[in-house]
């Protein structure tokens, strides 16, 4: 029932935020320069922003992007994660040691000289789009790692289970025994999947400073919750928390949308 | 000999990381674009100067190989080459900065795993779990650390340890109330909790047997998180400690400090990953 | 079920009852008397012959003593170590007396014997000092001490504003150098842990201590660069003064606590954007034609709104730019510059005039090449990055496609230094010294550092050849009205031809804390501690 009622609601969000941002005249990138800071008013329901660009839209397009763009990040970073580390650990020891090799030594890597080798590849005049969709990508290919070690753990622990050695000798195909050790690494893979959504949601308004991320005037969710870091800014006004707010909410609602699965 | 022999491998496959982490931050480096510039270019002042530095730096970074073979020869004679900020050996730089950094790891480890366990111990035992249990959590995922840290600033209360330890506990928190919770919805802790056998029962003698490696994996992995949230923290409350030397050493392209701090990450992320709470150490029926 | 809490409530109560609450930053406690601000990192050197980076300078300035000094408040070079000094007819002799009875912190006597060993080891290839190339042929100066207190400095080439290099010139004992412990400034060096703090100590022999001078007992510099920190401790009195305020903080400074913040007025420095010229980067043809086209450059200065910008991106704290020279400099600020008018309907026509047409809402080019391009700034400057976003406004409305990319400083160096990979930039450029002739680097079209077009083997346009011509004009020239024509025709032939298109000229914002006393803060930098021996804090518990 509250799997059903969560999932209405973030539909009923993420239209909101659709009817917000194509509703005829509404623009995230039009600046009324006479109205900065604005309070909230029937032009600007939640008010404008330090550049008078009204926040309410803005805020509306950065959450459809970037909860476009982490989603499909987290669910490859987890999906490559879960499929590196079962399959490692459903291969001979030699090769499960070598992918843990790789594993710790791509976690201890400075990976910012590659992604500021990768802003170096991309024309500087690559689409504020473009570049998000490429930051996004970016972040799903670096975030596996950490989570591929604790599968890896999870799985060995697993296939030396009493459950799974009668399965095994009961004559169960590797592909049957692959599909069997899925649901029970979910306490593992659904958390990760869940923590890493914010996660890289922070991590592209970060990946500004190295010439990626989501440029202007595409409003970035992470920039908007990065503000948060300036007491300044906060001083302004109080609908700086909105983007914080519907993070938690949406962050809430998936939770408890994938409850269920985690039972 | 078993030991011994496991010991042996183990060590020697730390080496080979470190050595692998060693290339790959060379090549990094050496690739990324900016490691032949400097700020100080556009300065008219300082132009000369800068452009005379830049080009000894040129001369001696060719190729990577040839850099690698350098900063080994320098670690094996104990001063790990010599920085290109601060012009010292790099030992000098380091040691002073890994017992604050250690001592912060340590701290924020020892208190985000006490809150995390605490809390989710309570969160995932309770019949109905309460929803309200994961706004606290997801409210401190929600925000960036910068943030927190200029919170705590504002409020004139906590500190990196404190920072660290909210973002440590809220993603350790949410790992555990899902692996606990799982725990605790097997037949036969349910079966038990039919039978009127204590909670404090029930946990120690099923629930964390039980979950214990992969509550081992789990440590390993906040232990990767902590090394990586580190910089930050470190950076914005000014600690001098290894993450903020990393920092400057990245913006500065300051590759023997680099290679220094990347080797002792690679060093803590192999002996995270030694991280096990077998079962058998629990069984106390 | 029969929850037994005690447990957890336990682990709780432990939790916080361990709360650690470690301290921010790792301010050492402030010693009577010593002042305290910050420095955003590591001098890379204490040697003051060595300087080449700002921290170092700034210790510099606090330690060292030098013969003349320039007064950041009247911008005039004033005597300091020396009691008198003057410069012959043809510039190439200049001759100082020193005071009598002058020591160095450890006590030893200063005479022209340590005076003229100072001066040469600056000048000597060996020691690399920045400030060596300033005399244009160091190798051929020669100094003499014919006595005691006078030191005569032979100059083979005419260097203009020569007194003003001596600021940068400390005096150290003969063979003696000791990276600033032992000085004979108002203080010297007396304890450094990296990446904390600098402390300085009085020097108990400075020239002017029979005044009671410096009156602070010392100095203490904390390495710190986050203002989020370093407004809260100013706040609380742990510092004494900022030298430098980011706009939004002055804002919210402005509200915790008025008294404290001063808006001096337009610094001598500008914040401007320019476009790749450079025949050999590796940009488009199509877009080197447009960047060198001058209908083009002078149609996008029109169209930029630089009240917005002031407004907006500066909070106010800046003023529109048309010129290299601010306001704020006085002696060279051309009053009577002719700038092309602005607007948006000028800028049309300006387009128009460079052959420029509109496609529905896309500017095109005579070959039919969509206007797009893309602005490279440094990250970490919130006012740029505004700037490039109301740039982007701006030029939206000409139908022209801007993609802002913000890249850390070394990536960025590279691109405009090296590679000349880019297609337009805004930067800033910090002016310390108001006489022209320190930017002749930024303007000769030889140099490496005439950003749109470095290292020209021979002008690439009359106008480029006319700027070298007014600046070696300037250089050379014996008068001053002659180098004031000279500099004004440059910033005419700038406003026409835009190579540079300022943008505004950023306030200086400081910070002073009600508890400290003597300060007099100016635009030039070091703003509010250029008199720091003046300085002292009175009332702090």
């Amino acid at each position: 029932m509250r799997q059903s009622l969560s999932l209405v609601l973030l539909l009923a969000l993420i239209i909101s935020a659709g009817a917000v941002l194509f509703r005829p005249g509404s623009s995230y990138v039009h600046q009324d320069r006479d109205a900065l800071f604005a309070q909230a008013s029937p032009v600007h329901p939640a008010g404008t922003d330090g550049m008078g660009r009204d926040r309410l839209v803005r805020v509306s397009a950065a959450l459809l992007l970037s909860l476009a763009g982490a989603t499909i990040a987290s669910a490859l970073s987890t999906a490559a994660a879960a499929a590196v580390g079962i399959l490692s650990a459903s291969s001979p020891g030699v090769i499960g040691s070598l992918t843990l090799l790789v594993c710790d030594a791509f976690l201890a890597l400075p990976w910012m000289f590659l992604l500021m080798m990768v802003r170096s590849a991309i024309p500087l005049t690559t689409s504020p789009l473009a570049s998000a969709v490429i930051t996004f990508l970016v972040l799903a290919a670096l975030g596996w790692p950490a989570c591929a070690r604790a599968v890896y753990r999870g799985t060995r622990q697993l296939r030396h289970s009493d459950w799974m050695l009668y399965a095994a000798a009961s004559g169960l195909k590797s592909n049957q025994i692959v599909r069997a050790l899925a649901p029970n690494l979910l306490p593992l893979l659904l958390p990760q999947f869940l923590v890493s959504l914010p996660a890289f949601i922070i991590a592209e308004a970060n990946l500004g400073a190295l010439g990626l991320g989501i440029a202007e005037p595409l409003p970035s969710w992470g920039g908007m919750l990065a503000e948060l870091g300036n007491s300044a800014t906060l001083l302004e006004t109080r609908w700086v928390y909105l983007p914080v707010a519907l993070l938690v909410l949406v962050l809430l609602l998936l939770e408890a949308i994938t409850a269920e699965a985690q039972r | 000999m078993r030991p011994l022999l496991a010991s042996v491998r183990w060590f020697v496959r730390a080496c080979f990381v470190v050595v692998l982490v060693m290339l790959g931050t060379t090549v990094l480096v050496r690739s990324a674009p900016g490691y032949l510039s400097d700020a100080r270019e556009m300065d008219q002042h300082y132009a000369h100067a800068a452009r005379d530095e830049l080009a000894v730096v040129a001369a001696q970074s060719r190729s990577p190989l040839a850099m690698l073979r350098q900063e080994l020869s320098s670690w094996f004679k104990g001063e790990g080459g010599e920085s290109r900020q601060y012009g010292i050996p790099v030992i000098e730089l380091i040691g002073p900065r890994l017992s604050v950094t250690g001592k912060l790891l340590c701290e924020s480890l020892g208190l985000s795993w006490l809150g995390a366990i605490g809390a989710a111990l309570l969160s995932s035992s309770v019949r109905r779990p309460r929803f309200l249990w994961q706004i606290p959590s997801t409210l401190l995922l929600a925000i960036p650390t910068a943030a927190m840290a200029t919170l705590c600033l504002m409020m004139g209360f906590g500190g990196p340890v404190a920072v660290m330890v909210l973002c440590l506990a809220a993603r350790d928190f949410k790992f555990l109330h899902a692996i606990l919770r799982k725990s605790w919805l097997e037949p036969y802790v349910l079966h038990a909790r039919g039978q009127g056998i204590s909670t404090a029962r029930i946990l120690l003698t099923h629930v964390l047997p039980a979950t214990g490696p992969q509550l081992g994996a789990l440590a390993s992995l906040s232990i990767v998180t902590a090394l990586s949230a580190l910089v930050p923290v470190e950076v914005i409350f000014n600690v001098p400690g290894l993450g903020q030397l990393a920092w400057n050493a990245a913006l500065n392209r300051d590759l023997p400090v680099l290679l220094a701090a990347t080797m002792i990450m690679a060093a803590a992320v192999v002996l995270a990953g030694a991280t096990k709470f077998e079962s058998e150490h629990w069984r106390r029926a | 079920m029969n929850l037994q809490k005690q447990p957890f409530l336990f682990v709780f109560v432990a939790v916080f009852a361990l709360w650690p609450s470690v301290g921010q930053g790792q301010n050492a406690p402030r010693l009577p008397g010593e002042l305290a601000w910050t420095i955003a990192y590591d001098p890379k050197t204490f040697d003051p012959a060595k300087v080449d980076d700002e921290a170092s300078e700034r210790v510099r300035y606090l330690t060292a003593g030098v013969l003349l000094r320039f007064n950041r408040a009247t911008q005039r070079v004033e005597p300091s170590l020396a009691e008198s000094s003057a410069l012959s007819e043809d510039g190439k002799v200049l001759t100082i007396r020193l005071h009598s009875g002058l020591r160095f912190s450890d006590g030893s006597a200063l005479t022209a014997k340590d005076a003229a060993w100072s001066i040469r080891r600056v000048l000597l290839p060996e020691t690399k000092a920045a400030v060596a190339e300033e005399f244009l042929d160091a190798a051929n100066v020669t100094v003499q001490t014919p006595d005691d207190r006078t030191i005569i400095v032979h100059l083979p080439k005419r260097v203009i504003g020569i007194e003003k290099i001596f600021d940068e010139i400390a005096i150290e004992p003969a063979e003696r150098s000791s990276e600033a412990r032992v000085t004979s400034g108002p203080f010297f060096l007396s304890d450094y842990r990296r990446s904390q703090y600098v402390r300085l100590k009085r020097n108990p022999y400075y020239r002017d201590t029979g005044k009671g001078l410096p009156r602070a007992t010392g100095v203490r510099l904390d390495i710190l660069e986050n203002y989020e920190q370093i407004v809260r401790l100013l706040v609380r009195s742990d510092y004494d003064l900022i030298d430098n305020l980011p706009p939004d903080y002055f804002e919210m400074l402005k509200r915790k606590a008025p008294a404290t913040v001063r808006d001096i007025g337009p610094s001598l420095n500008t914040e401007q954007m320019w476009f790749n010229q450079s025949p050999t980067s590796p940009i488009s043809d199509w877009e080197k034609a447009w960047f060198r086209n001058r209908a083009f450059r002078v149609a996008i200065s029109q169209a930029i709104h630089r009240d917005d910008l002031a407004r907006i991106a500066y909070l106010g704290h800046a003023t529109p730019a048309f010129s290299f020279i601010s306001p704020a400099n006085t002696t060279w600020f051309n009053r009577n510059l002719r700038l092309p008018a602005r607007g948006l309907e000028q800028a049309k026509a300006s387009l128009h005039e460079g052959g420029f047409y509109l496609e529905g809402s896309t500017l095109k080019d005579a070959q039919g090449h969509p206007v797009r391009f893309s602005i490279l700034t440094n990250a970490g400057n919130e006012a740029r990055g505004k700037m490039a976003t109301l740039i982007q406004q701006d030029l939206a409305a000409l139908g022209i496609q801007v993609t802002v990319v913000t890249l850390d400083f070394p990536a960025l160096i590279e691109r405009l230094m090296h590679t000349q990979d880019y297609e337009a930039c805004l930067l800033g450029l910090a002016n310390v010294d108001p006489d022209p002739n320190t930017m002749m680097n930024l303007w000769l079209s030889s140099s490496p550092e005439h950003q749109w077009n470095p290292s020209e083997k021979s002008p690439a346009t009359p106008w480029e050849a006319e700027i070298d011509r007014a600046m070696t004009t300037q250089a050379s020239s014996m008068k001053m009205a002659e180098r004031v024509a000279a500099v004004d025709r440059v910033q005419q032939i700038v406003a026409e031809q835009q190579p540079f298109i300022y943008l505004v000229y950023p306030n200086a914002l400081v910070a002073i804390s009600p508890y400290l006393q003597g300060a007099q803060p100016a635009a030039l930098v070091p703003r509010v501690s250029w008199n720091v021996e003046q300085l002292s804090v009175r009332g702090l518990r």
